[in-house]
């Protein structure tokens, strides 16, 4: 049955999110149960005068890779990856995975090794992005793997999705651009303070981000979307933080997860659950120990943990960093084949402090302290 | 469940077809109704140490390309699929419609300037292959769709899908392969030497020119399921009348009972029971596409019904196949058209041919076997 919140979101992703325009190539990189999507967006890069070209990917080839692969199998980067990352306008990726745990089984040392090895052209992706050579865009399509994890029916999940991105309204994105003027006076806000505390529940973190930009991201990478983000300085991270929600990455789920930084680097990692694989993921590389991202989540039409960090991290009333690679765009300078996003829930119990003043208690911004 | 056969199958794709080899770059395109194939294929890659990935197409976004797209859209071909035309070690080319008949109401016009301007891609492939600087194999995963064509359930379709490409069940496909190819290529080296063919049968007396023309093997290589000799005929050289009994079938639409009269190599007299507007609309296309680029002898006594799709069709053991148009270089045919129409002509039930004179083959087989066959199912 034909969803019109389907259309919407197609077109939304290439009228709103990435602009596309006359003449660019624009590259459709979709999971193949996107398929519904991948065709809206596709007639709405015709209509904008795009080159579309789509590239989907069958989930159970990495699967064969990762299980069955040699080191050098697993290394090799297919030269066509650089041809997109070089010659792309803008990119559109579609997920859709049909089983979101497919990879549970495979050694956590190949699927660092995998990520290490994409890890240039993911590189110099961020980079010609931060340049503003390339847009992107990331969404995600519901499914019944999703729905599973987020622990709802299919009907229930496409609800909570498409609620999240404003599809379910009458102009979406005009509601977009209301909701970008909110986050960028907060970004505003924070780009000219410097040190920021966080206090919570098993949690005492400082960092500080002096010089750093603040970014506001409003629809326009991830889609449904509503942080303000930056990259703190790389040395500066110091204290506790106990991650409330269950962290998911690369289909392995980790729980509990307690960092102790100091001089900005990870010296004690516990975790109830999946303990070695956060270490192993935390000693991939040098900069996997330290903070790429700090970031307020600030959609309020993402009230629940659905256990999908595009998700999780916009929940009004959090805050999350992210181990591993920061974003060029924010003054960021940490390398590495990770990028962790890992968050903590402020809505109950919690302050936030910039520069020793507190800016915000509970999960909100303090409406006196920012316009 | 995986079916075994679909794993026999990619084994013998990328081990026998494409010879892949330690570290070359393999691409593996088909739509994602092919997706087990896609996967085994992939597998068997990886496990002859290749670097290898597969190129996804999405059911309806060609048609939605050339339904909407504008002229410049239409043709465009991306720098990206170019390069990796280029690059490319070996190819797998796995055909596997949803729908076989979708491009049925798309105007015609855009739709050959889409597959025109795309058969850039196609042209550097060739000419790669020429080189020998890649390999490339064209095979078939059955759905539903195909299985329509052919009036069969899936599961019979199936069972006729990989019987006809020797991975049902038993021996090695590879080893019997390597056996069809012997015989094919023993084949082609007689017939080689023959300056002139005479197709008789009902309705038909046709006498090709075939002196000097090289006779090919198309042994599993390039298309699996596989098995005829061919070459490209003299093009001044085809004289008398030919009735096809099999619909002849370009772009998806049907021509039914075509008969044909040659005079000099060319067309003089065209009729058909059936869609003879369209068969005379294709005869005029260009000066080439009245004179003959192919005869072939069908020789895959594994494909043993008609079915309504080429890579089969061509092959049914015991008929033989002449095309309308573009001839094969590499035979040293001359003949130039855009048209290369196979119409396949079934001589099993009473059917002759002679060479120079001499009886070779009746009834839809040859009289001998092939010089130095070993294969007790040689016919």
């Amino acid at each position: 049955m034909r969803d019109s919140r389907i259309e919407r979101l197609g077109e939304v992703l290439v009228d709103y999110s990435t602009r596309v325009a006359e003449g660019e190539l624009v590259v459709i990189d979709a999971h193949g149960a996107a398929a519904p999507l991948v065709r809206e967006v596709y007639k709405n890069v015709l209509r904008a005068g795009g080159l579309p070209l789509v590239r989907l990917r069958l989930e159970e080839l990495n699967d064969t890779l990762l299980s069955e692969g040699s080191d050098e199998q697993i290394d090799w980067v297919n030269p066509s990856s650089w041809d997109i990352v070089e010659g792309a306008d803008v990119l559109i990726g579609l997920e859709a995975y049909t089983n979101t745990k497919r990879l549970s089984n495979v050694e956590p040392a190949r699927q660092a090794r995998l990520g290490r090895a994409h890890k240039a052209v993911s590189d110099r992706f961020l980079e010609r992005a931060a340049a503003g050579e390339l847009r992107w865009v990331g969404t995600v399509l519901p499914t019944n793997a999703a729905a599973q994890d987020a622990r709802r029916s299919l009907s229930e999940y496409e609800d909570f999705v498409y609620g999240a991105g404003f599809l379910d309204r009458d102009d979406p994105v005009a509601e977009w651009r209301a909701f970008g003027e909110e986050l960028r006076r907060v970004s505003g806000f924070l780009s000219e303070r410097g040190q920021l505390r966080v206090v919570g529940d098993d949690t005492d973190l400082k960092l500080d981000c002096t010089g750093r930009t603040w970014i506001a991201a409003a629809g326009d990478v991830n889609f449904p979307d509503g942080e303000v983000f930056t990259g703190p300085i790389e040395t500066s991270v110091e204290g506790t933080i106990r991650f409330t929600y269950p962290a998911s990455f690369h289909g392995r789920e980790v729980q509990d997860v307690r960092l102790r930084f100091e001089g900005g680097e990870v010296v004690e990692a516990t975790a109830r659950r999946g303990e070695s694989f956060l270490r192993e993921m935390i000693a991939m590389d040098d900069g996997a120990r330290r903070v790429g991202e700090f970031a307020f989540g600030m959609n309020e039409a993402v009230a629940e943990f659905t256990g999908h960090p595009l998700f999780d991290e916009k929940i009004g009333g959090t805050v999350h960093l992210a181990l591993g690679k920061s974003y060029p765009e924010t003054g960021g300078r940490n390398e590495s084949g990770l990028h962790w996003d890992l968050v903590c829930d402020l809505r109950a119990r919690s302050e936030v402090y910039a520069d020793g003043e507190l800016v915000y208690r509970d999960g909100k911004f303090l409406g006196g302290v920012i316009g | 469940m995986t079916d075994p056969r679909v794993e026999r199958l990619a084994e013998l794709l990328v081990g026998y077809s494409l010879g892949v080899q330690a570290g070359q770059l393999v691409r593996i395109d088909g739509s994602s109704e092919a997706a087990p194939l896609i996967v085994a294929a992939h597998r068997a890659a990886l496990r002859r140490g290749a670097h290898a990935y597969a190129q996804v197409s999405l059911d309806g976004i060609a048609e939605l390309h050339v339904d909407r797209a504008t002229e410049e859209q239409l043709t465009h071909v991306s720098q990206v699929e170019r390069s990796e035309m280029e690059r490319l070690d070996g190819l797998l080319t796995i055909w596997s419609e949803s729908n076989t008949r979708s491009f049925t109401r798309a105007e015609p016009d855009r739709q050959g300037r889409y597959i025109a301007a795309r058969r850039e891609l196609s042209s550097i492939r060739g000419e790669r292959m020429a080189r020998g600087e890649m390999t490339w194999c064209g095979t078939l995963y059955p759905t539903e769709a195909h299985a329509q064509d052919a009036e069969m359930s899936l599961r019979e379709y199936e069972d006729f899908v990989y019987r006809a490409c020797h991975v049902a069940e038993g021996d090695d496909p590879a080893v019997h392969w390597k056996s069809v190819a012997a015989d094919l290529d023993a084949r082609a080296r007689e017939l080689s030497s023959v300056r002139e063919l005479r197709i008789v049968g009902p309705d038909t007396d046709l006498r090709l020119l075939v002196e000097g023309r090289t006779w090919l093997a198309a042994k599993g290589e390039r298309n699996m399921p596989d098995g005829e000799v061919f070459t490209s005929p003299v093009e001044k050289g085809t004289e008398g009348t030919i009735r096809y009994a099999l619909p002849a079938i370009f772009n998806g639409r049907e021509v039914e009972d075509v008969r044909l009269r040659f005079e000099g190599g060319r067309v003089t007299a065209a009729e058909a029971s059936h869609g003879g507007e369209y068969l005379s609309a294709l005869l005029d296309m260009d000066g080439g596409s009245r004179i003959l680029g192919e005869v072939a002898f069908g020789l895959n006594y594994e494909i043993d019904r008609f079915t309504r799709n080429i890579l089969f069709d061509e092959k049914i053991g015991g008929t033989m196949h002449l095309a309308l148009g573009s001839a094969f270089k590499s035979a040293g045919g001359e003949n130039v058209s855009g048209l290369h129409w196979d119409m396949i002509c079934d001589l099993r039930a009473d059917g002759e041919v002679y060479a120079d004179g001499e009886l070779v083959w009746r009834a839809g087989a040859f009289t001998t076997p092939a010089p130095g066959s070993t294969r007790s199912d040689a016919r």
